[in-house]
């Protein structure tokens, strides 16, 4: 049987050689769509890749082509060896000439985040563009494995698709059952910033149990007023900081010692890289924010039990 | 005099060829000679003719566009504090552009709409200053002033409704920048074009700087003058702020400073201010590119701060 099966392999391995020589050409190509909607082909895997923004960095480690990244823009700070490479400028003001020198054979590009007259001048100047910013957890695992197609890195990146896939498929089934919880996630404080439900930070809050205050509202990052959070009264504040260290961003709040968030201890710092680059790292975030959003849980719950204790006493 | 034009335009092509010679990669002057024969690597082509060349026009363009108009409208109003950007042009400019931004429109049209808000504010301006009264240059500063005011609320208005993914790019605009100028062409076009209609009519000018009423006793006819002038300076600024966003102070500074060394006769200066004006942003760009390379510096910045000390210590010597 064995034997057999291995001779059908074979004559089935000569057909496809046979049936695929004339259209060998387009089938060497890497094709792959970017957040644009463009399509881009390259002749062989991409071995000379810059990156315009932290997050694009971050993604082709993750697609298993760290090792084809040139150059990348400031603040590319993850992983450690990202800030071993050199800088071609920022993000908004790229070094053309520094890039230009490197001869890349494919530029990475941020949607939102790159200056369209100097993407425009690298297309006329026949480099290739690929523009990302996903905005779902699903378009973090569809990025990072076009990444790893245009690279030719398939078996890491789609491995480290299938590991992201897999870990936000746990932790949605980890917390789908957990007790919903008003949140407000202040992504600035002066002017006072936060999500709503369409931001990826939005995302991480729903899949926590957690419940957007200003989950509704039409931008996806909102400017509000202090009273607008004073007049939803969240049962925990949330925050970015370096590193998930407590700074001095939530004193305000403290103010209101009427506000639930402040009275039952609910305010929160989350490391602020993981949590605000559509990256892998995505996972650690939710499970800071989860983490916190339990504590929250936890601390309403001891005050409810007291408040019943103390009704019982009297 | 012809002298000083003379070595304003060596002046300018020296700062010219040392923008083309420096940048953040180092182009070693054998290899910069044999671009020019149109030999070379496709590298040092590019980073010479599609990087740097184009790069350089603009800047020269714009900075002469910018002290052109500035000239001009320092004549016109008989006041040294005008400038394009002192009226509202740039700031209707700005609108324009930051309008087109907000709706997610491509880069030509955000040219296109910049375009249309430097002629808007220009009409606007002289409408109200013209008003049913007398047009007086204190009353069209004045108007000037306040529109510019006026723009620059909505400026802030916009700013603070936009999605914050998009402020990046239009604070760098506001911020004036040759990296994200697509075509150095319009500047140097109507830069050039300029110069040679506005030379015929510099002996006017010169009579108009010491008043309407003595010009029209010399039988200049003034309010045609007068419209001309405002139009064709709106016109310059509005492709200065298109080429690369608004860049202020050029306008302000270089015809003050040519006049505290040529003296204030229009044929000398406007020519005079088209040069210098050009050199000063192509040397501010060269600056901006390669001072803390690879990072990159809005020009504005360098001009303010190149600009500044030079401004003061003239003044200053003049006395």
């Amino acid at each position: 049987m064995a034997f057999r099966g291995l001779n059908f392999r074979f004559a089935l391995g000569l057909l496809t050689a046979f049936l695929a020589h004339p259209i060998s050409a387009s089938e060497i190509q890497r094709c792959a769509v970017d957040d644009t909607g463009k399509k881009l082909c390259l002749a062989a895997p991409a071995q000379r890749v810059i990156t315009l923004s932290p997050g694009a960095t971050e993604l082709m480690y993750a697609a298993g082509a760290g090792d084809k990244v040139m150059a990348v823009v400031n603040y590319s700070d993850y992983p450690p060896a990202a800030l071993e490479l050199p800088l071609i400028g920022s993000h908004t003001r790229v070094d053309m000439e520094a890039l230009m020198a490197l001869n890349p054979d494919l530029v990475v590009t941020w949607v939102t985040g790159n200056p369209p007259a100097q993407v425009e001048l690298l297309q006329e100047l026949g480099v290739s563009t690929f523009a990302i910013e996903p905005r779902t957890f699903a378009g973090v695992s569809s990025v990072i494995e076009r990444l790893a197609t245009l690279a030719g890195t398939e078996p890491e990146g789609f491995d480290e698709a299938e590991r992201f896939r897999v870990g936000i498929a746990a932790l949605t089934q980890q917390y789908a059952g957990v007790e919903p919880i008003p949140v407000f996630y202040q992504v600035w404080e002066k002017p006072l910033m936060t999500v709503n439900n369409e931001h990826l930070i939005g995302k991480v809050l729903k899949l926590c149990g957690g419940v957007n205050v200003f989950g509704d509202m039409q931008r996806l990052i909102p400017r509000i007023s202090a009273e607008v959070v004073l007049q939803a009264d969240p049962d925990a504040i949330l925050t970015g900081s370096v590193d998930g260290v407590s700074d001095d961003q939530l004193d305000e709040w403290k103010k209101y010692a009427g506000l639930t968030a402040v009275e039952k201890n609910n305010l929160f710092f989350v490391p602020a890289s993981p949590i605000s680059r559509p990256t892998p790292r995505l996972l650690d975030a939710i499970q800071s924010v989860c983490g916190k959003l339990t504590i929250a849980r936890e601390n309403l719950a001891r005050a409810r039990d007291k408040m019943e204790s103390a009704r019982e006493n009297l | 005099m012809t002298r000083s034009l003379l070595s304003l335009g060596v002046l300018a092509l020296a700062s010219m060829a040392l923008a083309l010679a420096l940048g953040s990669v180092t182009v070693s002057p054998g290899d910069l000679w044999q671009v020019i024969q149109g030999e070379g690597s496709t590298l040092h082509r590019t980073l010479l003719l599609d990087l740097r060349l184009p790069r350089t026009l603009a800047a020269f363009g714009t900075g002469g566009l910018l002290a052109v108009a500035g000239a001009l409208m320092q004549v016109l109003l008989r006041n040294p504090l005008a400038d394009p950007y002192v009226l509202g042009l740039s700031g209707g400019a700005a609108v324009g552009a930051l309008l087109a931004m907000l709706m997610g429109m491509g880069t030509l049209i955000i040219s296109g709409s910049a375009f249309a808000g430097a002629m808007l504010a220009t009409v606007l301006v002289f409408g109200l200053a013209h008003g049913t009264g007398s047009w007086t240059p204190s009353r069209l500063l004045l108007t000037g002033v306040v529109v510019a005011a006026g723009w620059g609320a909505m400026i802030t208005l916009m700013l603070a409704i936009t999605p914050s993914y998009k402020l990046p790019g239009m604070l760098y605009w506001l911020m004036g920048d040759v990296s994200y100028a697509r075509s150095p062409w319009p500047a140097v076009v109507v830069l050039a074009v300029a110069v040679v209609l506005i030379m015929p009519l510099a002996r006017n000018l010169n009579v108009l700087a010491r008043g309407p009423m003595q010009a029209a006793a010399l039988g200049v006819s003034v309010r045609p003058l007068e419209w001309t002038i405002y139009v064709l300076a709106s016109l310059l600024t509005a492709t200065a702020v298109t080429t690369a966003g608004s860049i202020g102070f050029v306008g302000l500074i270089v015809p003050h400073m040519l006049r505290l060394i040529l003296g204030n006769d229009q044929r000398i200066i406007l020519p005079a201010s088209a040069l210098a004006g050009g050199t000063l942003l192509v040397l501010a760009d060269t600056l901006a590119r390669t001072m803390i390379a690879p990072e990159q510096l809005p020009v504005g910045v360098i001009t303010a701060l190149l600009g500044v000390p030079t401004f003061l210590y003239l003044l200053h010597r003049s006395r």
